[in-house]
């Protein structure tokens, strides 16, 4: 399998800006982020203490329609815990997150929308970073799926996830807190326990009894901690090409 | 506001304020005052609105209330109220632009299944109609002053739009509705015709063992579900949820038939003809919100520690997990836990879980709610029946 | 923010002082397009276009559905522009604004009312069913120019795009997959494109594919619709100052020459991918083939 590609600030007049593809469920995201910016239409929105988050997702070849709005919803309560909203410069203006769907399946009126949640997450997490934006965690999420048959499959494909029994998108931080989970289908807890820890360990790697993270999660791909990390690290590299070469 | 109701007064006698001010005023720490009191002053731990922390307000449904529905329910949790009535309206196939595409989609699949030897599932087959023919139309509105905010005139805000999807996601997840309810036949008369193989095989086995022309879908019953919240006091989704619910467990189709002379559908107006829906089960949901004791104290340097150390000190950091929020607590809390449970044969499964806004809750307290989550369905079972 | 930045004064005196000079602020001729870049990506009728730093992301679907009462053997074709926060921060999401109220309206009559696809084309089972072919048009980086942009766009995604092949038998639409029949191209009639051009000076210079800058120091604006072939389909002199009748006449001639020049430079990449495609999917053919003689084995 390969593992997803992803890469930071491509774009000239947003802040900040991330592409996110996952090849295994086919969806390619780009996020842009602006921030802090005014928002002079919300003011009546607007905290006095604390930056706005706005997230609005624009599917590829449809309209928004609900699920949109209620998948912004999720995306808001998300990104808006971990956004340092009350750092200078931020406390009544808005930090604006767009996320456009430019490759993959549309997710069609009622259909689940847990399929692109992950990648939705990613995209608008490095589209933050990107774009500087004070955060105070950052996470890694995945897609995970049970069949028929009880197996945990990983990032099902969209035909796939409709099979399923059950679906369940996770969201660690990197401290390994649960920030998110979103489960449907038909489930006992104790499955949904068994696919908690395979999430953890395909976000985190897995932890070996001497404390050491391992790379154990399939053999190409590392935990996804560790790939946000490394699409950050690649880029601070390109960014700073210009200081290294001078030493 | 839910506080006037409080039966205790905890505050301190130096304070000069009413306890309905400082609620005003401090809503935090009015809160957080109720759920830690000092441990020298000998009262329990509950919440601003009297309830202990997993218990939800008093519950009431009433069915059918509605004449000029197919089904409808009131239902109301508290201070919360939602309204829900269910039309059904009559789709003719040859209305549907995709029909006959997917009749040859559905032929291929059947092709498939036989090649491997696995027949398709009912369910499945469920599924697919009722959402690629979009049989299944809820919307919810929040209706004008349900809550301070709402204006008339406004287009639907984002928690409604996003309510309505979450019913319409449930339905389809929880295949409550089965597909076969909503069909109208059409069984032509044995002519020895061969021309009707097209029609939705492997699942009328009758036809098949008495040989005649197979039968075939004429039309499909839509369902518009429209739930209207006329009173919002936190916690919308659960009293949608369950007014859908009651809606359609009240819900009688007419009985109806293709009349092959007209080319059109006939309904019976005997009321005895009608029949109820069969749902699959009865999916409950059941709302938490996690209420966090230093928010205000994290002002500016937010500090997180790791998911082990948290766990290590708990009682540093502490939390409380309240049942069935009501407005006040909704406002003063991010991290919101949804359970969605049903009962098969006194075996809890869950039908959806989510929860996000925060990093309080993880399996124990998850596997705690899910216990309450399953005591709930059985007093909103109880509840349900009876109306 | 829900303006864009003004332009300072000086910035704007320093455009229009160069101009005098024929002298652009990228060093481009008045009649000189920024440098176009166009991929597609993996799905037929994805487009990537860049513009300079203009980028735009085009794509183009197709679903099966009822065509309209009083044209029942017309298919449908939509475009749909929608402006984000993406392309620049002054646009907020979920508003309209004049902008794309202009580009919706020009790109409707460019490439939808001179029926540069043919809708009838597009008609499966008169008044049961017929494509809906829909253009989305996501504009990711603005500096300037998006009508243009957009217009090559979809035009190149028309020509990419392949849809499902579907027959009637008996009265009853199937409709192959991908896999199963070779999927079908689009009807196309005409290819034509808008050139826009910006005024300056009381129209003393004329200048094609304005950036951003130069399109807040202009004084108005001229966009001509026209295809390869020659025929004009759109002329607008929308808002701004008067311009010279004789310079939209001999403007015409420029813009058909950036139209062919345009066109070519569609069909070459256009070429190029169908190529690559060809060469992965007989690749993949001779793979089947190799699996069914093992089978036989």
């Amino acid at each position: 399998m390969f593992g997803p590609i992803a890469s930071l600030s491509q774009l000239n007049r947003a802040d900040g800006s991330a592409s996110y593809k996952c090849p295994a469920t086919g969806y390619s995201i780009l996020g842009a982020v602006n921030a802090p910016i005014e928002l002079p239409a919300r003011r009546d929105a607007l905290k006095p203490e604390e930056a706005t988050v706005e997230v609005f997702v624009k599917p590829g070849t449809t309209t928004a329609g609900v699920g949109e709005r209620y998948v912004e919803g999720i995306l808001r309560s998300v990104l808006g815990k971990i956004v340092l909203g009350r750092e200078k410069g931020f406390p009544r203006r808005g930090v604006v997150i767009t996320l456009a769907i430019v490759g993959g399946e549309n997710v069609e009126r009622g259909d689940s929308y847990l399929t692109i949640l992950p990648a939705l997450l990613h995209a608008a997490l490095l589209a933050m970073i990107s774009a500087s934006v004070p955060l105070s965690m950052t996470f890694s999420a995945t897609l995970l799926g049970v069949t028929k048959s009880g197996d945990i499959v990983r990032d099902p494909s969209p035909t796939a996830a409709k099979a399923a029994v059950s679906l369940h998108v996770f969201a660690f931080s990197s401290k390994n807190h649960l920030l998110l989970n979103e489960s449907e289908g038909r489930f006992e807890f104790d499955t949904w326990e068994l696919v908690r820890e395979r999430a953890l360990s395909i976000c985190q790697g897995v932890i070996s009894s001497d404390g050491d993270v391992t790379m154990d999660e399939g053999t190409t791909s590392a935990s996804l901690n560790g790939f946000i990390r490394e699409t950050v690290e690649d880029q601070v590299y390109s960014d700073y090409a210009y200081k290294l070469d001078s030493i | 506001m839910a506080s006037t109701t409080t039966p205790s007064n905890p505050t301190p006698p130096s304070l000069s304020l009413p306890p309905s001010q400082f609620a005003r005023l401090q809503p935090h720490a009015y809160l957080l005052a109720h759920l830690s009191p000092p441990p020298a002053s000998n009262q329990p731990s509950i919440r601003a609105n009297g309830r202990a922390t997993s218990q939800f307000r008093v519950t009431s449904a009433n069915a059918g209330s509605l004449t000029h529905t197919n089904g409808s329910a009131v239902v109301r949790i508290g201070d919360t109220a939602a309204v829900c009535g269910v039309r059904a309206e009559i789709l003719h196939t040859k209305d549907i632009a995709s029909w006959s595409v997917l009749q040859a989609s559905a032929e291929q699949k059947f092709d498939k299944s036989n090649e491997t030897g696995v027949p398709e599932s009912q369910d499945e087959e469920d599924k697919g109609h009722i959402q690629d023919l979009n049989l299944l139309v809820p919307n919810l509105s929040l209706s004008t002053g349900c809550a301070p905010g709402f204006t008339p005139g406004a287009p639907p805000s984002a928690l409604a739009q996003s309510l309505s999807h979450q019913i319409l996601s449930l339905l389809h997840t929880s295949r409550l509705v089965k597909a076969d309810d909503l069909r109208i036949w059409y069984q032509p008369p044995n002519l020895d015709s061969e021309e009707f193989h097209n029609a939705g095989e492997g699942m009328e086995v009758d036809t098949e063992e008495s040989g005649g022309p197979e039968r075939e879908i004429k039309a499909f019953w839509v369902l518009y579900i429209d739930v209207m919240i006329i009173s919002l006091a936190g916690n919308p989704f659960d009293a949608a949820w369950a007014s859908v619910l009651a809606a359609l467990r009240d819900t009688k189709l007419p009985k109806a038939w293709w009349d092959a002379d007209n080319e059109t559908i006939l309904c019976s107006d005997d009321v005895a003809d009608a029949q109820k829906l069969s749902l699959r089960g009865l999916p409950v949901s059941s709302s938490f919100c996690s209420f966090e004791s230093d928010v205000a104290a994290g002002w500016r340097a937010v500090v997180i520690p790791d998911a082990e150390e948290q766990k290590q000190k708990k009682g540093a950091q502490q939390r409380w997990i309240l049942a069935d929020p009501d407005g006040y607590e909704e406002g003063l809390s991010q991290e919101r836990v949804s359970v969605v449970v049903d009962k098969e044969n006194g075996k809890t499964v869950i039908v959806k879980m989510e929860k996000h806004g925060g990093w309080t809750v993880d399996s124990d307290d998850l596997r705690h709610l899910v216990d309450v989550s399953a005591q709930r369905w059985d007093e909103m079972k109880r509840i349900l029946d009876q109306c | 923010m829900s303006k864009e930045a003004q332009l300072s004064i000086a910035e704007r005196d320093f455009i229009l002082e160069a101009l005098r000079e024929n002298v652009r602020l990228d060093g481009r001729q008045p009649d000189d397009y920024r440098p176009l870049n166009i991929s597609f990506g993996e799905e037929y009728g994805h487009v990537k276009l860049q513009l300079g730093k203009t980028n735009i992301i085009v794509r183009i679907s197709a679903e099966v559905t009822k065509p309209r009462e009083d044209r029942p053997f017309d298919g449908l074709f939509n475009i749909n522009l929608e402006l984000s926060a993406m392309g620049s921060p002054a646009w907020e999401n979920g508003r309209t604004n004049d902008i794309e109220a202009y580009a919706t309206n020009t790109l409707d009559r460019i490439i939808r009312h001179s029926n540069a696809l043919d809708t009838e084309s597009l008609c499966i089972l008169k008044g049961v069913s017929c494509w809906s072919i829909r253009a989305d048009v996501h504009i990711i980086d603005y500096d300037g120019n998006i009508t243009d942009a957009a217009c090559i766009a979809i035009m190149a995604g028309l020509q990419h795009f392949r849809r499902p092949d579907a027959v009637v038998r008996d009265g009853r639409v199937i409709v192959y997959g991908v896999e199963q029949r070779v999927p079908v191209p689009l009807n196309i009639t005409h290819k034509p494109l808008s050139v826009t051009f910006h005024t300056f000076n009381d129209s003393k210079h004329v200048i094609v594919d304005a950036t951003l800058k130069e399109e807040q120091a202009a004084e108005g604006d001229l966009v001509i619709g026209i295809n390869s072939a020659g025929d004009v389909c759109y002329l607008s002199k929308y808002a701004g100052a008067p311009a010279d009748a004789m310079a939209i006449v001999n403007k015409t001639n420029v813009a058909w020459e950036k139209v062919k020049e345009i066109n070519a430079a569609v069909d070459k990449v256009l070429q190029a991918d169908l190529a690559k495609r060809a060469k992965i999917g007989m690749a993949d053919e001779s793979r089947a083939e190799n699996d069914r003689l093992v089978q036989i084995e």
